[in-house]
C-alpha cells in the first residue's frame, strides 16, 4: 500500500519535473550552483555538495568548541556554578546569528551574477516558445528553493549541535527542544534577511542604474557588501556586551544592526529580554517581511528593465574611451620595468587585478578584514593614551601599517593564483621564454608597486608630524624592510605568470601553509611591533632586528639557489602531487 | 508567408535598419549579405521577436509576430551567431532541456535527440559537457536544437561558423532539402559561396539599408559577374587589393 502511494507520488513528481516550468526551475538552480555570467571560464566549480558542506561547517565548529564554555565539569573547575544559560548565551547566541548572516550574504554576493538571469539565459531560452513572464517565475522560484536551503544549510548543524551544548547541565528535554526552536527561528530569519537584503540591494541597483552603469558599479558594490559583512563579524566581539551594559532606551545604532534585532528576538522569546532588547525585538519580523517585498518589487523591476531588454542593450555599441598615457607608465618603465617582457606583462597583470570581477573581489574582501582589523587597533591606540604622540607610539598604532602591509602582500599572492580565462593563456604559453626565469621578479615589483609608495608615504607623514623625523625614518625603514622580506618569502618558487595558470590542487602541505600565515601574522604584524615599539626608546634595539631579517632574506636566497633547472620553468598548469611515482629507470 | 513590413530599428538616435521590407514563401531560402555593422543582426533579431521594431511590423501568416510571440516562436527554429549553451550541461541534457521547453513528447524526444547526434557525428560525446565541445561541435549542438521540432521557419545567423568540412556540407544541402520541404529559411552569412549555392533569393544590406533584393541568377546578372564581385561592386568602396598591399606595408615598418 505504501510503496503504491510512493510510486504514485513519483510518478507524478517525474511527470510535473517535466514540464517546461519545472524544467526551468531545475535549470536555474544548477545554473545558480554551477556557473553564472556570460564567459564559460573556468570558475571555483566546487560542487553542490561540497559548497553545502563547507557552508554548514563553521557553525557546527563553532558550537563543539563551545563545550569548553557550557561543560559542566570545566564550569565547575572554574568556580562558576548556578549560572543562568539563558542568560549567559547572549554573545554566542549574537554570534550564530552574525555567522548565520555572514555567510548567507557572502553567498548571495558569490553568487550575484547567477542570481539573476543573463544574456546566455536570454539566448537560449527566449527564442523558444515560452513567455517571458514564465521564465522571471521560475527564476523566482529557484532563488526561494536557494534562499531556503542556504538559511536550512548554514544553521542546521548549529541548530542541533549548539541547543545540546547549552542544555548539556539541563536535565529536562523540553528546555532543549525550546531553545533549539528558538535559536533555529533567530539565525533562520538572520538568514533570511540577509540574503533578501543583498537581494534588495542588487535589485535596487538594477531598477535605477542603466545596465551599463549597473555592470561597471556592480563590483564596487560588491565590495562594500563584503566590507559591510566583514565588519558585521568583527562586531561580535563587543556588541553583546555593549547590548548588556545598556540601559534605558535602544541607543540608535542598535536599530542600524538587524543583527541586534534578530538577537533580541531570540532573548525575548526566551523571556531574558531587557526593555532595550524587547524594543528592537520589535524590528525582527517586520524587517524581515519589509526586505522580502523590497527584493522582490526590485526583482521584478530589474528584471523588465535588464532581462527583456538584453537583445537592445548588447546590439547598442558603446563609446570609445580614449587611451591616456600615464606618466607613471613611463616613470615605471624607464625606473623599474627594463624588459619587454616586464613592460607587457606588468601591465596584463595590472589591468587584471584591477578589471576582474573575481579578483577584485578577493582583494576587497581582504581590504575590508584590514580596515577592520586597522579600525581596532587605532581604537585601542587611543583608548588608553593621553596624547597624539603616545597613541601613535604605541603598539597598536605601530602595527597598522605592518597589519596592511602584510594582508595586502599576501592578498596579491594569493589571487595571483585564480586564473583569469584560461582559454586566452596561449598568447603566453605562444610568446614567452619558458626558461627565462621573469616571472618571480615581476610578480615582485607587481607586489611592492601595488602596496609600498602609498603605504609608506602615509606612513612617514603621518610620523613625521606625529613623532618626528627619526622616528618616521626607522619606522618606514621598518615597514618598507619587512615588506621586502616578506615578498621574498611569499614568492618562493614562484613560476608562473599569475593568472594564466590553472588552480593549484590541494596538497598535504597546504593545512601547513595555512597555520604558516596565522603564524607570520602574530610573527609579523603583532610581535615586530611590540618589539619596535620597546626598541623606539633605546634605537639601539632596533639591531636587534637585523639577525631576523639576514635570516629572512637567506631563506628565499638558499631555495632558489637550490632550486634544480627544471623547477624553475614556467608553468601553466598545476600537476597535481602523485602519491606513488614511477621512476621509469629503465627509459 | 513571413512578412517584414517597413521594419525600423533605431539604438537611441542611431539607425540599425531602416524601412526594410521583403517577404518570404514556403519553400524559399532567402540569403542575407551585408558587411559587418550593416544590419544583418539587428533584422535576425526583429524576425526572431527578440527585438522589438521602432516602427514596422514582423507579420507570419498575416499576423503580427509580436501579438503572440509564444505561438510564433513555436514555429520558429533559430541559430544565433555565438554558440553561447551551458556549458555544465550535456549535449544530450541541453537537446533535452530544449526540447521539453519546446512541449516534445518525451519519448519522441529522446529518440530524436538521438538519431540526430548519430546524424551529426556527436553521439559519441553526448553525455560530455558542454564546456568541453569545441565551436564546431557547439554549433552543430545548436543546429540540432533548431531542427529537431520540425519548425517552418528557419533563421541561421552564420551557422557555418566552426563547423568541420563535412558538417559544413552536411549542413548546405540540409538547407537545400529544407527549402525542398516547403520551409521558409532566412540564411545570414558572409560566405558569398554558400549563399550562392544554397540560397534561391539575396537581401543586400548597406547601412541598414536594402540595397539589393531578387534572385541569386538575377543579382550576378547586375554586372554580369558572380556574386562575390557583384556583392563588392554594389556594398564596399573599397579597393581591396590597394588595402592588402598597404597591409603588408605596414607589416615591414621598422621601429622609429
Amino acid at each position: 500500500m505504501i510503496t503504491e502511494v510512493m510510486e504514485e507520488i513519483f510518478r507524478r513528481w517525474e511527470e510535473r519535473s517535466q514540464r517546461p516550468f519545472w524544467r526551468m526551475v531545475r535549470l536555474f538552480i544548477a545554473r545558480i550552483f554551477r556557473g553564472g555570467g556570460d564567459s564559460d571560464a573556468e570558475g571555483l566549480d566546487l560542487g553542490i555538495g561540497l559548497v553545502l558542506t563547507l557552508l554548514a561547517m563553521p557553525g557546527g565548529f563553532v558550537s563543539l568548541l563551545l563545550l569548553n564554555k557550557y561543560g559542566t565539569f570545566l564550569q565547575w573547575l572554574r568556580g562558576t556554578t548556578n549560572v543562568d544559560p539563558l542568560l549567559v548565551v547572549l554573545p554566542d547566541e549574537y554570534f550564530f546569528i552574525v555567522l548565520s548572516m555572514t555567510v548567507t550574504g557572502a553567498v548571495a554576493v558569490w553568487r550575484w551574477d547567477a542570481i539573476f538571469p543573463d544574456r546566455r539565459d536570454y539566448m537560449n531560452l527566449v527564442p523558444l516558445p515560452i513567455s517571458t513572464r514564465s521564465i522571471f517565475f521560475a527564476n523566482l522560484v529557484a532563488v526561494l528553493f536557494l534562499v531556503g536551503l542556504v538559511a536550512f544549510d548554514v544553521n542546521a548543524v548549529s541548530s542541533i549541535l549548539f541547543p545540546m551544548v547549552v542544555g548539556a547541565t539541563q536535565s529536562k528535554f523540553l528546555f532543549f527542544a525550546k531553545f533549539a526552536v528558538v535559536h533555529a527561528v533567530g539565525v533562520v530569519l538572520a538568514s533570511i534577511f540577509a540574503f533578501f537584503a543583498v537581494f534588495s540591494v542588487l535589485g535596487l541597483l538594477m531598477a535605477v542604474l542603466p545596465p551599463r552603469a549597473f555592470k561597471r558599479f556592480s563590483a564596487y558594490i560588491r565590495g562594500i557588501v563584503v566590507v559591510y559583512l566583514v565588519a558585521l563579524l568583527c562586531t561580535t566581539v563587543a556588541v553583546p556586551d555593549s547590548l548588556r551594559r545598556t540601559k534605558g532606551p535602544a541607543p540608535s545604532w542598535t536599530f542600524l544592526m538587524p543583527s541586534c534585532w534578530f538577537l533580541a528576538l531570540c532573548q525575548s522569546w526566551r523571556d531574558r529580554a531587557g526593555p532595550v532588547l524587547r524594543e528592537l525585538s520589535r524590528l525582527a519580523v517586520p524587517g524581515v517581511a519589509a526586505v522580502v517585498v523590497v527584493a522582490l518589487c526590485a526583482y521584478a523591476v530589474g528584471y523588465q528593465r535588464h532581462f527583456v531588454r538584453i537583445a537592445e542593450i548588447a546590439d547598442t555599441t558603446s563609446t570609445p574611451s580614449t587611451p591616456r598615457t600615464s606618466r607613471l607608465g613611463v616613470l615605471l618603465d624607464r625606473l623599474m620595468l627594463r624588459t619587454p617582457f616586464q613592460r607587457a606583462c606588468f601591465r596584463f597583470v595590472f589591468r587584471t587585478v584591477f578589471r576582474s570581477e573575481a579578483h577584485r573581489l578577493v582583494l576587497t574582501a581582504i581590504g575590508g578584514l584590514s580596515l577592520v582589523l586597522v579600525a581596532q587597533a587605532l581604537m585601542d591606540a587611543f583608548e588608553s593614551a593621553k596624547s597624539w604622540r603616545q597613541a601613535m607610539l604605541s603598539t597598536d598604532a605601530l602595527s597598522i601599517p605592518f597589519i596592511v602591509c602584510f594582508l595586502g602582500i599576501m592578498s596579491l599572492r594569493f589571487v595571483f593564483e585564480i586564473p583569469v580565462d584560461l582559454r586566452s593563456n596561449w598568447i603566453f604559453q605562444l610568446l614567452l621564454d619558458q626558461d627565462g626565469e621573469e616571472c618571480e621578479p615581476l610578480a615582485r615589483k607587481v607586489i611592492l608597486i601595488l602596496v609600498l609608495p602609498w603605504l609608506l608615504a602615509i606612513t612617514f607623514l603621518v610620523y613625521l608630524y606625529t613623532a618626528g623625523w627619526f622616528v618616521a625614518c626607522l619606522h618606514t625603514l621598518l615597514v618598507a624592510t619587512w615588506a621586502l622580506l616578506l615578498t621574498n618569502i611569499v614568492l618562493i618558487r614562484f613560476r608562473k605568470l599569475p593568472f594564466t595558470c590553472t588552480l593549484p590542487v590541494f596538497k598535504q602541505h597546504s593545512f601547513v601553509t595555512l597555520i604558516s600565515v596565522c603564524f607570520g601574522f602574530l610573527l609579523y604584524a603583532v610581535s615586530t611591533p611590540e618589539f619596535e615599539s620597546s626598541a623606539l626608546n633605546y634605537p639601539l634595539r632596533m639591531i636587534g632586528l637585523v639577525p631576523v631579517a639576514a635570516v629572512a632574506w637567506y631563506i628565499p636566497y638558499h631555495l632558489a639557489k637550490s632550486t634544480i633547472n627544471i623547477e624553475r620553468k614556467l608553468i601553466f598548469e598545476e600537476s597535481p602531487v602523485q602519491t606513488i611515482q614511477a621512476l621509469r629507470l629503465s627509459e | 508567408m513571413l512578412e517584414a513590413v517597413h521594419l525600423t530599428k533605431r539604438y537611441a538616435s542611431l539607425p540599425a535598419v531602416q524601412d526594410l521590407s521583403f517577404s518570404m514563401r514556403p519553400g524559399q531560402v532567402l540569403g542575407c549579405l551585408g558587411p559587418n555593422g550593416s544590419g544583418k543582426s539587428t533584422t535576425v533579431k526583429m524576425l526572431t521577436g527578440l527585438l522589438q521594431p521602432t516602427r514596422g511590423v514582423v507579420q507570419f501568416d498575416g499576423h503580427n509576430i509580436q501579438d503572440n510571440l509564444e505561438a510564433y516562436r513555436k514555429h520558429l527554429g533559430y541559430v544565433p551567431e555565438e554558440p553561447n549553451l551551458y556549458p555544465y550541461l550535456t549535449g544530450w541534457e541541453y537537446l533535452e532541456l530544449i526540447g521539453s521547453l519546446r512541449g516534445m513528447a518525451q519519448p519522441n524526444l529522446e529518440a530524436k535527440i538521438n538519431s540526430l547526434l548519430e546524424l551529426f557525428s556527436l553521439h559519441p560525446q553526448r553525455h560530455a559537457s558542454i564546456g568541453s565541445y569545441s565551436k564546431g561541435m557547439r554549433q552543430r549542438i545548436l543546429l540540432i536544437a533548431a531542427i529537431m521540432d520540425d519548425p517552418d521557419i528557419f533563421i541561421f545567423d552564420e551557422p557555418l561558423s566552426g563547423l568541420d568540412v563535412t558538417s559544413a556540407l552536411i549542413f548546405k544541402n540540409l538547407v537545400q532539402a529544407l527549402g525542398q520541404q516547403g520551409k521558409l529559411v532566412f540564411y545570414c552569412s558572409h560566405v558569398l559561396e554558400v549563399v550562392e549555392k544554397v540560397c534561391s533569393d539575396v537581401l543586400i544590406l548597406r547601412k541598414g539599408v536594402v540595397i539589393a533584393q531578387d534572385t541569386v541568377e538575377n543579382i550576378g546578372q547586375i554586372l554580369g559577374q558572380s556574386l562575390e564581385n557583384t556583392f563588392l561592386h554594389l556594398v564596399d568602396d573599397v579597393d581591396t587589393m590597394s588595402v592588402a598591399r598597404d597591409i603588408v606595408t605596414v607589416m615591414k615598418m621598422k621601429g622609429a
